[in-house]
């Protein structure tokens, strides 16, 4: 049995004030300063003022949960509570304000979103959302690794599996086994869809390097630090560059210095790979690979070419690339990809990575279920230092939280914090379905409860039988 | 004058004052009054008063439980009468519950029916045995001492025992003064065991085995140690201030010959006892309500993942099992095939809202349903979902804290329970009525009675 994992957290209260659901406004006219919100209000929202306690201090509205028990219970009607606008706006409607507020809460506490009287969210809803995991009772048992009773392995392996071993006769492994890396969790930093300074790929190269796992980086962004060994470079153009002879003279410094690299894909690409392996024969080489209608023919061809990784990557919505179908999303992407090899029966000499969409602990296992080996994960990554996805930034403009002034430190504890909080929720999700490795869920589409087959199941099947189409709109 | 007229009591001159206290603004009705010929605003001989949406109830509700089901909720737990509207029908969540609809009749025999001739009534054993009835096709779920507070437990059972119904101690010992109530009162057998003694299960008609919890399906249950104050650790038999696990899952049942085991022991200590099976809804349900059947089990209690009271992880109640609403035709259907449909009770639970969530669950194929949620908000609870620390709730409902606890008194909870449960029922009674139904039994299973309200058919949305 491998050593136990697991992730320490520690607090790391956010810089700013976040954007919180609610606003608390105080009518000062009102107001008496009687200080009974102060007594009432169960999560200090309300406080006196430090520097003269005569007064109540403005609301610390990110901290208000939204129970109306200080509306209800100022004598002067002072207050009132209402939705805060800038919360509504955060993000779109694939990164929502809830998935921003539950980040941050991840990123600060380092423990798993818990609440009461039940679920809030739309019934269902597309890509992720179209699904449930399944769990186990009475009939089969479940494995209680949450409290820690049982080990369950969240480790993958990154590279081709050996398909069988061969023996010398005194016993030793003869066959050579390729390359692999294991990594602790399934999941690896991809490349932050914005350009930053370097405190902030700081932080995130620190934090891969404390879970053990890699971080992809541009090229460009590359550079010499102590934690080399957790990085993926990631070359563009790489064919082009070869054949005009323009290969830059740290090409080969870089290749010997890491273990893996990541290459983008295009028609010339086999010719990179071989290259790679020419100078580096052990080295991993990934390729990546947009979403898209050919992706099917491509998979096909890399796998049988001997390519190990196969990085797929949606936009960051999970929406496929340059597809006919905009709407095709990349857990059935995915699905496809993962089917395919299986009936090549090559399914275990190549890695799928996945990227794109990833946003919350549980899409994590559910791109696994589709088929996926590994994750990678980009824009949660900067949510957990703060970032509100304004894009600003990208104007030219300045960050509303300062992340040019981020200490490193804290913000890798920040990004360890909601990894830890992301592991635990999988080891629920395992725990729940019986499983006590996560190598196990992959492409396990039958612990799957996908929408469309379980409605075709019950609802269409008995509302059909009476011929019901009515088009009754709805109130909402 | 708007004090003398107002029917709803917004605007009062205190005894002995010359001006009029500040309206009470939360008992008006609103816009609705307009027509009312008492509306203070045309009333008021200076024009002096003006009404707008209190900008306050903008920010209560989400897209299943919306401002119009807690305030209905709360408008039902206050006068006992039941609400008509398509806002108070489907919510906005957009699938489930909120996907469908009562086909009603136009004309005909609906008005043949007497409402009073209307049958509520739901047998809950239908194997040979000691039969018990329930008066409404509806019980309260397990909610443990230590998860909510005595007064709240209290307030449960007597309005189920006013209402001839059941209540659920859920996995936290019995409360001695519980002890009037043991006729309406289910004991709740679950993987921690905590709190189960032999006393307990001799006391109550209906003996519940939780294998799972519809918000945490295989996770089992959890008091953080926020909540493990003194006395309750006293009634679980554990230690003040540490987190209780109830383990998942019970690690004796690996089969249903385990499983039935367990029911053996149970019978062998009360012989009268029913046997309930409470379960999530794992792809293979139909398959564990079978293994439940042949166990033993009187009824197999489906609970669902978006529902529950407790303290759960966001990531279970959302993604894993699925919802009620697909769980119980899968069940209904399955045993039908296998010949036992009549030889066991169906009860589901899990984001029964409404009494129409009710209806449509038991169109779907349930015998009857088990409400939570809905109990804590008749209560005034607005589903801030604090409610896993034990200071947390502003209600005074989920917390065993003194003094939070001051907030609800037993009688004031029992009676908006009963005005709950009565509105419930009346609205029952108008649906069975609209579909020209006698009992609610001839309901079970009547998909036809149900349709689609979704904008776009086969679309996920
Ligand atoms: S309860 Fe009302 S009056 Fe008293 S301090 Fe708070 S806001 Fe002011
Ligand atoms: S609404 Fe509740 S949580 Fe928010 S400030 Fe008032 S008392 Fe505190
Ligand atoms: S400017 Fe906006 S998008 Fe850019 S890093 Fe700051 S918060 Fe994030």
């Amino acid at each position: 049995m491998p050593k136990k994992y697991s992730i320490a957290g520690s607090a790391a209260p956010p810089r700013f004030q976040p954007v919180g659901k609610f606003v608390i406004e105080r009518n000062e006219d009102e107001c008496i300063h009687c200080g009974r919100c102060t007594l009432v209000c169960l999560h200090d929202v309300h406080k006196r003022r430090g520097d003269d306690p005569r007064f109540i201090s403005e609301p610390v509205n990110y901290l208000c949960k939204g129970c109306f028990r200080c509306i209800q219970e100022c004598p002067k009607e002072a207050l009132t509570i209402k939705n805060n606008e800038e919360w509504l706006l955060l993000g779109d409607s694939y990164w929502t304000p809830e998935t921003f507020g539950k980040i941050w809460y991840q990123a600060e506490t380092g423990s798993i979103p818990v609440s009461g009287t039940g679920y809030t969210g739309p019934f269902s809803g597309e890509g992720f959302d179209s699904m449930w995991t399944d769990m186990s009772e009475i009939v089969r048992p479940t494995r209680d690794g949450i409290h820690g009773r049982e080990y369950i392995s969240t480790s993958v392996y990154i590279g081709r599996k050996a398909q069988m071993l061969t023996f010398d006769n005194k016993g030793k492994i003869k066959s050579p086994l390729p390359p692999t890396l294991s990594i602790p969790i399934p999941l690896i930093f991809d490349i932050i869809p914005f350009r930053f300074s370097k405190n902030v790929y700081e932080s995130l190269v620190k934090a891969a390097s404390f879970l053990g796992t890699f971080m992809i980086i541009d090229l460009d962004e590359w550079f010499n630090s102590k934690y080399q060994a957790n990085l993926v470079p990631f070359f563009a153009n790489l064919s082009k560059k070869m054949n005009q002879k323009l290969m830059f003279p740290e090409f080969e410094g870089v290749i010997k210095k890491c273990k893996m690299v990541e290459i983008a894909y295009d028609l010339e690409v086999l010719k990179v790979v071989e290259e790679i392996k020419r100078l580096k024969n052990e080295m991993i080489v990934s390729v990546r690979i947009p979403f898209g209608d050919s992706t099917n023919k491509i998979v096909e061809e890399l796998a049988f070419a001997g390519v190990e990784v196969l990085h797929l990557c949606a936009d960051v919505n999970g929406k496929v690339i340059s597809s006919s179908d905009k709407n095709r999303f990349v857990k059935d992407g995915i699905l496809d990809a993962h089917r395919l090899l299986v009936e090549h029966k090559i399914r275990d000499e190549v890695t799928l990575m996945l990227s794109g969409g990833i946003a919350m602990a549980e899409h994590v296992a559910k791109a696994i279920i589709c088929g996926a080996d590994v994750t990678a994960v980009d824009l949660p990554l900067l949510i957990a230092l703060e970032c509100r996805y304004c894009k600003r930034c990208q104007n030219g403009l300045s960050c509303p939280v300062e992340l040019k002034a981020l200490n490193s430190d804290y913000g890798a504890q920040r990004i360890i914090n909601l990894m830890r909080a992301w592991r635990n929720q999988l080891l629920e999700v395992l725990g729940a379905m019986g499983l006590r490795d996560v190598r196990r869920l992959r492409g396990e589409v039958g612990r799957a409860i996908l929408h469309e087959d379980i409605r075709h199941e019950t609802f269409e099947k008995i509302l059909r039988s009476e011929g019901v189409t009515n088009n009754i709109k709805s109130s909402n | 004058m708007c004090a003398a007229i107002c029917p709803s009591g917004v605007h009062e001159r205190k005894t002995g004052h010359n001006r009029v206290s500040k309206p009470r603004s939360y008992l008006c009705i609103g816009k609705e009054c307009e027509n009312n010929p008492l509306y203070c605003i045309d009333h008021c001989p200076r024009k002096a008063l003006s009404i707008v949406q209190n900008q306050n109830y903008t920010s209560i509700g989400d897209s299943r439980w919306t401002r119009e089901f807690i305030l209905g909720t709360w408008k039902q737990a206050e006068t006992g009468l039941p609400l008509q509207g398509l806002k108070y029908e489907i919510g906005s969540s957009g699938g489930g519950f909120d996907g469908l609809l009562f086909k009603f009749q136009k004309e005909g025999r609906t008005e043949a029916i007497e409402e009073s001739a209307i049958n509520t009534e739901l047998e809950l054993n239908k194997r040979d045995g000691r039969k018990i009835s329930i008066k409404v096709p509806f019980y309260g779920g397990g909610m443990s001492f230590g998860s909510v507070g005595l007064k709240v437990m209290l307030a449960r059972a007597k309005a189920a025992k006013a209402w001839g119904t059941f209540t659920c101690t859920g996995e936290g010992g019995y409360p001695d003064a519980l002890k009037p109530y043991d006729d309406n009162m289910i004991t709740q057998v679950a993987t921690g065991l905590f709190g189960v003694s032999e006393d307990s299960i001799q006391r109550v008609k209906i003996v519940e085995f939780k294998y799972a919890q519809g918000a945490k399906p295989g996770l089992g249950g959890h008091l953080l140690g926020d909540k493990v104050t003194s006395e309750v650790a006293r009634m679980r038999e554990a230690v003040a201030g540490s987190s209780l696990f109830s383990p998942f899952p019970f690690h004796s049942v690996y089969s249903v010959e385990d499983h039935k085991k367990h029911v053996d022991w149970i019978r062998e200590i009360n012989p009268d006892a029913l046997i309930s099976v409470k379960v999530s809804t794992p792809s293979d349900i139909d398959m564990v309500a079978v293994g439940s059947y042949y166990a033993g089990a009187h009824i197999i209690h489906l609970d669902g993942s978006y529902g529950g009271t407790g303290a759960a992880p966001d990531i279970a109640k959302k993604n894993i099992a699925m919802p009620i609403e697909y769980a119980i035709p899968k069940v209904h259907e399955f045993l039908k095939e296998e010949g036992i449909r009549d030889k066991i009770t169906v009860i589901a639970s899990g984001g029964i809202r409404t009494a129409y969530d009710a209806a449509k669950a038991i169109a779907l194929g349930s015998d009857g349903v088990v409400i939570g949620t809905s109990d804590l908000v008749a209560l005034g609870c607005v589903r801030c979902g604090c409610c896993e620390s034990n200071r947390g709730c502003p209600r005074g409902i989920a917390t065993t804290d003194p003094e939070l606890s001051e907030v609800i008194s037993v009688e004031w909870g029992a009676q908006r329970l009963i005005n709950l449960y009565a509105a419930w029922r009346s609205t029952l009674i108008s649906i069975l009525k609209q579909l020209g139904m006698q009992s609610i039994t001839e309901l079970v299973g009547r998909y036809d009675c149900l349709m689609n309200s979704e904008h776009t058919k086969g679309k996920d949305d």
